[in-house]
């Protein structure tokens, strides 16, 4: 059996009648890079903050390096919440080293770490000034740094890439798999299916508080062959809405459909003939994690 | 300072927290205004004006004196030159180029003694604008002074000590009986009103504190690391020390300020003389004692319960309303001080002052009014730690559980359900 650094066992968590989560299994290995991925409410943030130890599950066993989420386990985690706090009026350095401290890191090697950690995102520049002066993308890159001062061996990233632009997207990422190739393990959560796909190899998919599709991302692609195909045509459309496909993307020149579990898509190739549209490409492809998704959460999708 | 009380070799979180508080709220400009301004201003409010009008009255201090009486003389002079006049004496043929040179602003003032100044006391005053009622007096007193110490020669009288007012020793067989007018216990209501108002800053500022890192959900990241009581703990200890800070300022402002500034005043006023003897109804070092032994159980009572609301509220509208019930403990003293400080050995003021939510400012005032015996000041503090320990246990359960939630406020059903489940 391999290491796991997180194991969720059969968890719920309701709030009054409502099911957030809904006997959940996840187990995430050391080493690797996993996703947490849903479409909103779907019941991820309530996951993460159960692992982090904040809500108590009211079923189920919730495991941290294989023990309780106690603060021993907790300070080893680097956690960024969904909803990003600072103390807006403390001096960038000082919130850095103030919460490096308290995770145990002594201060003189917080402030090195903090300097170091600034100059590499282009902060250095506002190591002095209030968190309050700064840009939002900026405070965002502040608590991002927060996070992995005390160089943890697991991440957990509740929506690390909500509102950054692409620049910034891609050096947090750059950072993520740095911290990835030197050990660490990462879970973190998102509803962007294109970042999940290049970064991830695990992934867990939650829909309405279920993990309806969980494994290695390569495994599930090969799986899911036959669930999308690329098709280029001229003529009539209408062909294209049929019982079998439940989501569709099109493109200038042609689309995308994604197939409901099971569907026989032989079917829409012959309505496509009747219809008396020209085909010139009738393929199953591999799917985008963006189609995987849809689906099984999109609306008729299997959760 | 984490070196010290590390577990280990890592940091305490607690460290981290009280020093976090601690600083920001020193370097804040509203602490350096309340703590260096406020004091600062006070004392230049009261000693500037008293500098400037020494230095304005130099040429005024000049008295030119004519004496009539040929008795009295010598004893005035002295006895003004005393109070820090300099006295110039002069025929009575001058009495006309005096009176010029007064006018002219050369000299301050002119002082005849009547023919029957030693018989009446009589005198005239001659300036260029009317004297202030005190130099009137200081003047008139040293006339009678003079008048009388000669009239008295042969006595053993201190003509000096019966002018001065007198000595009344006053003795009490059954302790101080309180009221406004004793001294000791105008003291005791100003402390305690001053005490009150720091607890409740202090306190509020916890609750203000704990709403803020609720609110900005930095909480979540902080209780990643510590316990919540570690949280609760360093916090109010932080913001404490702030409120020590700030009194241990105020005392140096205000020991500096009677060490120098009085003295100074008085060499430029000599007829302030008599104000000095305010410094006898100053407070002793047992007051400043109590003031920090109260301080310290008043705010810890208090700062508890205030961290129990904020951790249970989501805004400071929220906020405003939960503090109610606290607020309503900590005001029922204000209400009572006057009564208690009015009659301090009544049984209602002796049962108030040991209710320890109470005790902060109602048995302060009668300990430093000297009206409770040492057996209930000590009772008192007994309760307020025993209280200080309850009321932690209680808000450190409400903290825990209410800093993490979202959502509706608790009621009071569910705050109980969070102290049983625990």
């Amino acid at each position: 059996m391999t290491d796991l650094v997180v194991g969720l066992n059969g968890v719920t968590k309701q709030f009054g009648r409502h099911t957030a989560v809904d006997g959940l299994d996840l187990n995430v290995p050391r080493g690797s890079i996993y996703g947490l991925l849903g479409p909103n409410g779907s019941g991820k943030t309530t996951t993460i903050r159960m692992i982090m130890g904040i809500l108590r599950p009211d079923e189920g066993r919730v495991a941290l390096f294989g023990g309780d989420p106690v603060e021993s386990a907790r300070r080893r985690v680097g956690y960024l919440p969904e909803e990003r706090g600072v103390y807006r009026r403390m001096k960038v350095r000082e919130l850095l080293v103030f919460l490096a401290e308290i995770r145990g890191v002594p201060r003189p090697l917080g402030r090195r770490r903090a300097l170091a950690w600034l100059d590499r995102l282009e902060l250095s520049g506002w190591t002095d000034r209030k968190v309050e002066d700064l840009s939002k993308g900026m405070q965002q890159k502040v608590q991002f740094i927060a996070t992995v001062l005390h160089e943890p061996e697991l991440l957990i990233l509740d929506e690390p890439f909500a509102g950054l632009d692409p620049i910034n997207q891609d050096v947090l990422e750059g950072i993520v798999l740095d911290f990835h190739r030197r050990g660490a393990t990462v879970l973190f959560s998102t509803h962007l299916m294109d970042q999940a796909e290049r970064l991830c190899q695990r992934v867990c998919l939650i829909s309405r508080g279920r993990c309806v599709l969980d494994g290695e991302l390569r495994e599930i692609k090969r799986r899911e062959r036959k669930g999308v195909v690329a098709v280029a045509f001229e003529g009539p459309d209408g062909w294209l809405d049929g019982p079998e496909v439940i989501g569709r993307e099109v493109a200038p020149d042609g689309a995308h459909l994604v197939l409901g579990e099971g569907a026989d898509h032989q079917a829409i190739l012959r309505r496509a003939v009747a219809s008396g549209a020209v085909i010139h490409r009738f393929e199953l492809v591999e799917p985008r994690l963006h189609e995987i998704f849809v689906r099984y959460a999109g609306p008729r999708g299997g959760g | 300072m984490s070196r010290l009380a590390g577990w280990g070799h890592a940091p305490s979180p607690v460290w981290a927290v009280i020093r976090r508080e601690f600083i920001q709220r020193v370097r804040s400009r509203w602490f350096l205004f309340a703590t260096l301004g406020v004091p600062l201003l006070i004392v230049g409010g009261a000693v500037v004006p008293i500098w400037l009008t020494s230095r304005s009255e130099a040429a005024a201090r000049t008295v030119v004196l004519i004496d009539r009486s040929g008795e009295l003389g010598d004893a005035v002079a002295a006895t003004l030159g005393a109070a820090g006049y300099t006295v110039e004496r002069a025929a009575e043929v001058e009495e006309a180029e005096a009176r010029a040179r007064v006018a002219e602003g050369r000299v301050g003032s002119l002082l005849v003694l009547d023919s029957t100044a030693l018989t009446e006391a009589r005198a005239r005053l001659v300036s260029a604008e009317s004297p202030s009622a005190l130099r009137q007096l200081g003047i008139r007193q040293a006339v009678i002074q003079a008048a009388l110490e000669r009239q008295l020669a042969n006595t053993s009288t201190s003509v000096e000590r019966v002018m001065g007012g007198g000595t009344l020793e006053v003795e009490t067989l059954r302790g101080a009986s309180g009221g406004m007018a004793d001294p000791a216990f105008a003291a005791a209501y100003a402390g305690s009103f001053v005490l009150y108002m720091i607890v409740l800053i202090y306190a509020v500022a916890v609750m203000r504190s704990v709403l803020e890192e609720k609110t900005n959900r930095i909480v979540e990241v902080i209780l990643s690391s510590m316990r919540p009581w570690q949280l609760m703990l360093g916090k109010i200890v932080g913001v404490g020390a702030v409120g020590l800070t700030q009194l241990a300022v105020w005392a140096g402002v205000a020991a500096l300020a009677l060490a120098t500034a009085l003295p100074a005043a008085l060499r430029a006023r000599p007829e302030l003389g008599q104000i000095a003897q305010l410094r006898s109804l100053l407070p002793d070092p047992s007051f400043f004692l109590y003031f920090v032994v109260f301080f310290l159980g008043g705010y810890f009572i208090y700062s508890a319960l205030y961290a129990a609301v904020g951790a249970m509220c989501n805004s400071d509208e929220e906020a405003q309303q939960a503090q109610f019930p606290v607020m309503v403990l900590i005001i029922v003293p204000v209400f009572a001080l006057v009564g208690v400080i009015e009659h301090p050995a009544a049984p209602a003021s002796v049962v108030l002052s040991l209710v320890p939510f109470f005790s902060p400012f109602l048995m302060f005032a009668r300990a430093v009014g000297g009206a409770a015996p040492p057996w209930q000041i000590a009772l008192s503090i007994v309760l307020m730690a025993l209280t200080v320990l309850g009321v932690a246990w209680v808000a450190g359960r409400i903290y825990r559980v209410g800093i993490l939630m979202t959502g509706k406020r608790p009621t009071v059903r569910e705050l109980w359900r969070w102290l049983r489940e625990a």
